[in-house]
């Protein structure tokens, strides 16, 4: 869903859902993850329904995930080495 | 780290940046609380990070940034970035949590620069992954030089969204169609604010070839749109609206919605700061006087966050904000901060001819949504449109009582997404005003933090402990 024309090489090896996957660094989680097409962010856990990021400036709580065992929002958390994330996404409940 | 200061300002956008680089630079201290990751707030995000060529590509409005940060950098103001403010008291003291850690500090005086947001419109699937703002889009943009890919549709009101529109054009990007919620034929109305608006030109010429320039590229561009829908299985698939009896469908892989900016509000309205409800731009800002004092003595607004004005206002703004502040602070007496006020003042003067004129022409008008009952309105509760009508059908008559009921607002994001239409709901079943309908009551923490962290505060200065920070908790 996005094209990432950065020049930025700055890779980091980060856990996502428990799979080793490589993303771009200097940037949010959530600009991260929406770089390398990880597009749903959680699933609702009233509607359980897939969601993705709305507001990218700490409005909407979308993209709350749980970032080095504490929930908080990915696009006010920069992305470093090693870190590990779980988005909650389960079976069945759609998520790319 | 000492923890008390001549002034905390919270945020770093441009009414931030000016407010605290001009008391630093008086030789006060100065702490700078920001949530984002890099000063420069929302209009600069990472200007003084960003690549030369995303430099080039964002325009000369983007690199006016730079001058702020690096007058901020030089200032000697203490930044704090990704610190989340989570309580604010009217004696002056501050509660943030940053890097798992919670502290209180306080402060002789406070500016809250906290800017504003794009105002949240439900519309049928907007939770759909794929449904975005267009802001967001322009900060992953600014930020991570991010594009999108696919097939956009960008819906909505406001020199933004065009704004946008153009951007993604000029790069290439596949834009479907453009969506305008804006009338075909502005109402006459608008007249009584085109002389002002002539007073100040430079802006309406760039607006009109902006508009000359999506119009070349032949995209579809359709106003007066009614009954806009997001519609898809797990993603989004396509975008459906009405245009008079015309019924319009397209492909996409992106909605960028914008229906206008409004101030974000919440730190007043859980300070309890005097709130008032602007009729012609429908949204609540705080009662300030012209120097941003809110009805607290050691309480200032500055910014976006206390009326839409944008970037250059905001920076204005905040210069005023931190001269009041210097002269309560002794530092400055009247008559120097009434000169050096004068030509910001002028400026500010100067930059708001034009702006009747186009919040006019883009206001938004909750008339044109029909904000149907099986459309969510409250994201974080899952609450529809037809559980508010349900709910005052049966009798309750007040924003506070439909949420304690409904759990609408009640979710993390604490009615930031669904507060602002939930009062033109409420209202509009009420047939009232939306200042009869109330507004949310907010209280901290403004954004959730662990019990465990609020137990590790050490708080002991005044014999305050973390459970009487939410003693205001009984309605």
């Amino acid at each position: 869903m996005f094209n990432q024309e950065s020049t930025v090489t700055a890779k980091f090896e980060i856990v996502l859902d428990g799979e080793t996957i490589a993303v771009p660094g200097d940037m949010s989680v959530a600009a991260a993850l929406l770089a390398i097409g990880k597009i749903t962010t959680r699933t609702s856990p009233t509607a359980k329904e897939p969601r993705s990021p709305h507001c990218l400036m700490g409005i909407c709580f979308e993209c709350l995930m749980e970032i080095d065992g504490v929930q908080r929002q990915a696009c006010m958390t920069e992305v470093h080495e090693g870190m590990v994330i779980n988005r909650g996404i389960k079976e069945g409940e759609g998520g790319k | 780290m000492s923890d008390h200061y001549d002034a905390i300002v919270i945020g770093a956008g441009p009414a931030g940046l000016t407010a605290s680089s001009r008391l630093a630079e008086m030789g006060l201290k100065v702490l700078t609380l920001d949530e984002q990751i890099r000063p420069g707030g929302q209009i600069y995000r990472n200007v003084d990070n960003a690549s030369p060529t995303n430099l080039e590509k964002m325009g000369e409005e983007y690199r006016k940034g730079l001058t702020l940060t690096e007058r901020f950098r030089k200032s000697g103001a203490i930044y704090l970035n990704n610190s989340s403010v989570w309580n604010v008291e009217p004696q002056g003291r501050v509660c943030y949590s940053r890097d798992g850690v919670s502290e209180r500090i306080t402060a002789n005086y406070i500016i809250i620069a906290t800017g504003a947001m794009e105002r949240p419109v439900p519309i049928p699937g907007w939770t759909l992954p794929g449904v975005m703002g267009a802001g967001a889009v322009n900060g992953l943009a600014k930020e991570a030089e991010l594009s999108p890919a696919g097939k956009v549709v960008l819906a909505g009101s406001g020199p933004l969204l065009l704004l946008e529109a153009s951007l993604l054009l000029e790069k290439g990007i596949e834009v479907e169609a453009i969506l305008e919620t804006t009338p075909q034929i502005p109402t006459p109305a608008i007249l009584s604010d085109v002389p002002k608006a002539l007073l100040g030109t430079g802006f309406l010429f760039k607006g009109l070839k902006m508009l000359r320039d999506i119009k070349k590229t032949g995209v579809p561009h359709y106003k007066g749109i009614k009954k806009l829908r997001a519609i898809g299985n797990e993603t989004l698939e396509t975008v459906e609206a009405e245009c008079g009896s015309e019924k319009i469908s397209f492909q996409a892989d992106m909605l960028l919605l914008h229906f206008g900016v409004i101030p974000e509000t919440h730190i007043y309205r859980m300070l309890k700061c005097h709130m008032q409800w602007h009729e012609k731009y429908r949204y609540w800002q705080p009662v300030t006087d012209s120097w941003g004092r809110t009805n607290y003595e050691k309480i200032f607004a500055s910014g976006d966050g206390t009326g839409v004005g944008g970037a250059l206002a905001a920076e204005i703004k905040g210069e005023l904000s931190a001269l009041e502040v210097a002269h309560c602070l002794g530092i400055i007496p009247t008559y120097e901060r009434d000169s050096l006020a004068a030509s910001h003042r002028e400026s500010l003067l100067k930059d708001s001819y034009p702006r009747p004129l186009i919040d006019a022409f883009f206001a938004f008008n909750p008339a044109n949504f029909t904000f149907d009952d099986d459309t969510v309105l409250c994201r974080c509760e899952n609450v529809t449109v037809g559980d508010i009508r349900t709910i005052i059908s049966q009798g309750v008559t007040e924003l506070n009582e439909v949420k304690a009921i409904t759990r609408c607002g009640m979710g993390p994001c604490q009615g930031r997404m669904c507060g602002p239409v939930l009062g033109e709901i409420v209202a509009a079943e009420l047939d009232a005003r939306v200042p009869e309908a109330g507004l949310l009551t907010i209280r901290p923490p403004l954004k959730q933090i662990p019990l465990g962290e609020l137990a590790a505060m050490d708080i002991v200065a005044d014999g305050v402990d973390p459970a009487n920070l939410f003693k205001n908790q009984s309605k």
